[in-house]
């Protein structure tokens, strides 16, 4: 976890407060424009994002680099694939 | 060091078994086991399962009790939600929900942006007027009427993919057009320790939730009304299972033209596959009639409904049955969409039920007696067949997913 804290992403979607699709929607929509190897940061509120970004990168086919529990929200991280 | 002897040895398998049961991640495919297994004793123990007439039991009281009972056909007061039967069910979804999510530490209640509240109370009142017109919802006019032999479901799963697509079109153009400001939050923080510390709580909440809707069981029983009280049980089990698992009718329907993914889809047919197989035992051995619950308007209403009701729930967030333990789990958009579619569902339906348009959109058509027993079957497989290798075909090539 101490390496997932530390990784500095190139995006950041701020989805706090919004519910499901919308953190897909939008993760996908910035990873579209996306070069290979840069990272997309998540912020998203919706329990349901747990197991959902996980799922949505590997179907996408990008790398999940996983997610950290902050104060009242939580921070997923995703790799761009090739 | 960890202790060892009979007694520590048994108190860890009992922390690994709750671990297992209420902490660990549930797949979809379980929870579709057990929804369908559930879906056949809820048939057995009173009438193929539904969800909207318990909304509509909610919205009734409203109108009554404002002075405006004739608006939804009322001359006398409605059952009140603990004694209907649908309503109890509902009710024990919802808090099966809490304390599953409680126990999980999922609960959470956080502030969504004004413009979702709005956009959940117009998706719960589309979902209402969808589910006058088909005459069930996602729930009762799609899964249940497929699991009953009803050819309103089919009709009604054609509408609701339509109105999925013009949902998650919507859903993209507000995206892309229309960006929404997130609003500051104050969530629950487990990392601080406030005068309680809710994280820590939650679970013996959870708990306690669960102990007492069992007992209710027993009240109603004490009261002779042991029907609702198993009713209260139902509920419960299914919210558990649903938001154990995340099993979400919605999803089946958007997420094929939204990301390809087809994982509902999967759980969705072999839930399906079990509850029709156990509704046809109990339509052929006359264990319940067998038109029992053959009442979907098929296929103007079934389809106009659908098409309503999809776009309905995209927009909303949540379906009739994901509404409830999404609300469960504390997410206060979807309550908004569950007093949009109690609002507007009670008069929608008294009205779709007594004019013209009622018979215009259609009647119950029962799928045996159009095939019968030899061809159903048959009949099934290839619609389970057909519709497993389309979501497999887009899932690989995105034919259907929407670009943006």
């Amino acid at each position: 976890m101490d390496d997932l804290e530390n990784i500095k992403a190139d995006i950041l979607v701020d989805c706090r407060g919004l519910s499901c699709p919308m953190p897909i929607l939008r993760v996908k929509k910035e990873l579209k424009s996306m070069k290979k190897g840069q990272i997309v940061e998540l912020w998203s509120t919706d329990p349901g994002s747990k197991k959902d970004m996980p799922d949505f990168a590997v179907k996408q086919g990008e790398e999940f680099l996983g997610y950290v529990d902050e104060a009242g929200y939580t921070r997923y991280l995703i790799k761009k694939g090739g | 060091m960890e202790k060892t002897g009979l007694g520590s040895d048994i108190w860890r398998e009992i922390k690994r078994g709750y671990n297992f049961i209420f902490i660990q991640d549930m797949p979809l495919w379980v929870a579709g086991i057990a929804l369908g297994i559930l879906a056949i004793l809820i048939f057995l123990w009173r009438y193929p399962w539904g969800i909207s007439s318990g909304y509509g039991n909610w919205g009734q009281q409203l109108y009554y009790y404002l002075g405006f009972g004739k608006w939804v056909g009322l001359k006398k007061a409605p059952l009140t939600p603990w004694m209907h039967p649908v309503s109890v069910m509902n009710i024990g979804m919802i808090l099966g929900a809490t304390g599953a999510s409680m126990m999980k530490n999922q609960f959470t209640t956080y502030r969504a942006p004004g413009r979702e509240y709005v956009k959940g109370f117009i998706g719960g009142a589309l979902m209402g007027i969808g589910s006058s017109f088909a005459n069930g919802c996602i729930e009762g006019g799609f899964y249940t009427a497929v699991g009953v032999y009803s050819m309103g479901g089919f009709m009604m799963m054609i509408g609701l993919a339509l109105g999925s697509i013009l949902g998650v079109k919507y859903l993209i153009w507000e995206m892309l057009n229309w960006p929404v400001k997130i609003p500051t939050q104050k969530p629950l923080d487990c990392k601080k320790t406030p005068l309680i510390n809710w994280c820590k709580v939650y679970p013996y909440i959870g708990g306690g939730i669960y102990i007492l809707i069992c007992l209710s069981f027993y009240v109603y029983s004490a009261f002779d009304k042991t029907v609702i009280g198993g009713m209260a049980f139902f509920g419960l089990l299914v919210g558990f299972f649903m938001q154990r698992s995340r099993f979400c009718l919605q999803r089946t329907f958007r997420n094929p033209f939204m990301t390809g993914d087809y994982e509902m889809v999967k759980a969705v047919i072999l839930s399906l596959i079990i509850y029709s197989a156990g509704s046809a035992v109990i339509k052929y051995g006359f264990f319940q009639p067998d038109t029992h619950g053959i009442d979907h308007r098929f296929w103007l209403g079934s389809l106009l409904g659908g098409f309503i009701f999809g776009l309905g729930m995209v927009i909303a967030g949540a379906c009739a049955s994901s509404g409830l333990w999404r609300a469960g789990e504390g997410n206060t958009k979807v309550w908004v969409a569950i007093v949009g579619f109690c609002t507007v569902y009670p008069v929608t339906k008294y009205a779709v039920a007594n004019t013209a348009l009622g018979p215009f959109l259609g009647k119950g058509i029962y799928v045996v007696n159009v095939l019968g027993w030899t061809w159903t079957p048959v009949f099934y497989i290839a619609f389970f067949l057909i519709w497993y290798l389309l979501a497999v075909y887009n899932s690989k090539t995105e034919k259907f997913v929407i670009s943006f």
